[in-house]
């Protein structure tokens, strides 16, 4: 069978990349021009920044991508491009200059949704296993997906409020770490006793998720401390909410794991990276005995590379798009 | 020599084709907040209902500003993709030049655009098109008072703006494409929108 290129852009966020994946596992070239340190000074992603900074990295990173594969867009195949959800400013530039290379060079236009790139970011390690049990988790996403084939998602559950990540980063902004917090945050966890009594959010028999309350426990018991001129032990509030967090996670990828007969999870997206979490899953895959897959974390942030892979099965399932495809905030994954 | 000209800077979308001293097609169309869908695949439709190559073009003219920060993006980066992927010239104009051009006044030429909160976007240029105050986000009281020695002036503006004699805007392209079609190319990856503004964020941080 011919080998399928696939060309995948993604600018949802604060990261232009772009990638060349064959077959949907293979990576051939990826670039991830990262606009990290500019958003650091503002203490998150400011929309307008983030959409100033895409315009000006799109055709170097385009650029850059194609001279590592040492290929032009004559051995491209079709363009794979993330729709949403997302920062729409960010979006809208990996969306025209994907429809523009699509024009000029006619080749089929891919619409991809970003959390199924998280998904099939996945398929560049091992192929997809089904039934399978996506758990997708980062600074704008916490959902359960479940899928029986390639390209069939059904979302079991999401979070009502906060994505795990963003509670990450503003949990760690209450006891000053810097942006993004998150991951630094995990390893203060590593060092501290879960002393702190923090509510498990959301113990009921939904797939759901909730952030924003413990997010509130936290803020209230920092200040509730500070009132009573109590010194805050970071590393054991870190720790603290860290297990609560996971915890909530963990008993929801339980339920859904018996309830469904899952054989296979994987996790998927930024706070996959997360060292509590990972833990936890592990032990859970050994209780419950389903094969467990976390891919390096590489895949893990955003990228193009899993918006390629994904592309290439969305274009063997078919899926492409006209010119009038627009770039959309929040989509159902589908 | 085919130019393709494209204007994203506000709301409606102008874009056309020149070839020798002739506008062989071009689209005025306005679209409310649906500027991202609709540019790409209109540019597409004027290409096919011509049958013109796009692989034909020889240089691209791109309006990088000042106006609608979205707006400007859209056309840019169709712009900047378009003549890196087929290594073409390109070249930006500002759309208050646009504006200048596609008067038939003879008086001293302010192109505005609404920048909102007693601001604007614009520029002065005499009647020879020498430009006299370079495009800028401005106080509107400000622009009055650099007005007042002027004699005679008209304001171009689509917006609800008060400075006295106005016409509206109509790009001419034609008169635009010729008037810039030498103007020195740049490198695509260089071509990017020209705000004249600082985002909010980076505006309080300044008066921090």
């Amino acid at each position: 069978m011919k080998d399928t290129y696939i060309l995948g852009i993604e600018s949802s966020c604060d990261e232009t990349s772009v990638s060349i994946v064959k077959n949907g596992k293979e990576e051939i070239a990826t670039v991830i021009s990262s606009q990290i340190d500019i958003h650091k000074d503002f203490g998150g992603v400011v929309p307008e920044i983030a959409s100033r900074n895409h315009v000006k990295n799109i055709t170097l990173v385009l650029e850059e991508c194609l001279s590592k594969a040492n290929m032009t867009m004559d051995n491209i195949d079709a363009i794979a491009i993330t729709y949403g959800p997302g920062l729409i400013g960010s979006l809208l530039i990996g969306l025209e200059a994907a429809k523009t290379l699509a024009f000029i060079h006619n080749k089929p236009l891919i619409p991809v949704h970003h959390i199924a790139g998280h998904i099939y970011a996945n398929s560049l390690v091992k192929e997809l296993t089904f039934p399978l049990l996506a758990v997708v988790v980062s600074g704008g996403h916490t959902e359960l997906i479940e899928m029986r084939d390639h390209y069939k998602f059904n979302k079991l559950g999401g979070t009502l409020d906060d994505a795990v990540g963003e509670c990450y980063d503003k949990v760690a902004r209450v006891i000053n770490l810097e942006y993004p917090g998150g991951p630094k945050l995990d390893k203060l966890a590593h060092i501290g006793k879960p002393t702190y009594k923090l509510p498990v959010p959301l113990k009921d028999d939904s797939y759901n998720f909730s952030f924003s309350g413990l997010k509130s426990a936290v803020i209230n018991l920092a200040h509730n401390e500070e009132q009573r001129g109590n010194e805050l032990n970071k590393e054991n509030l870190a720790a603290s909410f860290q297990k609560v967090a996971v915890k909530s996670i963990i008993n929801k990828v339980k339920k859904a794991v018996i309830d469904k007969n899952i054989k296979t999870v994987i996790v998927a997206g930024g706070v996959a990276a997360n060292g509590g979490l990972r833990e936890e899953m592990e032990k859970l895959s050994r209780e419950l005995g389903f094969n467990l897959s976390i891919p390096p974390m590489k895949y893990c942030t955003d990228n193009g590379t899993m918006i390629a892979a994904a592309g290439y099965y969305a274009y063997k399932s078919g899926r492409t798009a006209d010119y009038y495809l627009n770039s959309v905030s929040s989509e159902k994954l589908n | 020599m085919r130019i393709l000209y494209i204007d994203t800077s506000s709301s409606f979308l102008y874009t056309g084709i020149v070839e020798e001293s002739n506008l062989l097609c071009e689209v005025k169309k306005e679209y409310n907040h649906e500027l991202s869908k609709y540019a790409l695949p209109e540019i597409v439709e004027m290409f096919e209902s011509n049958n013109i190559d796009p692989k034909s073009i020889d240089k691209i003219i791109v309006v990088n500003g000042p106006g609608s920060f979205t707006g400007i993006r859209i056309g840019i980066t169709i712009a900047k993709t378009y003549a890196w992927s087929l290594n073409i010239p390109i070249t930006t104009i500002t759309s208050l030049e646009a504006m200048m051009l596609s008067s038939n006044s003879n008086k001293y030429y302010v192109p505005l655009i609404d920048a909102r909160r007693d601001y604007v976007f614009g520029a002065i240029y005499s009647d020879k098109k020498e430009q006299i105050l370079k495009p800028k986000h401005i106080k509107i009281e400000d622009l009055k008072q650099k007005l007042e020695d002027i004699d005679d002036y008209i304001v171009i503006t689509n917006d609800d703006i008060d400075l006295g004699e106005k016409e509206s805007y109509d790009p001419d392209i034609l008169t635009i494409v010729e008037y810039f079609k030498d103007k020195e190319s740049i490198n695509p990856h260089a071509v990017n929108p020209d705000y004249l503004k600082l985002t909010e964020a980076e505006e309080s941080k300044l008066n921090d």
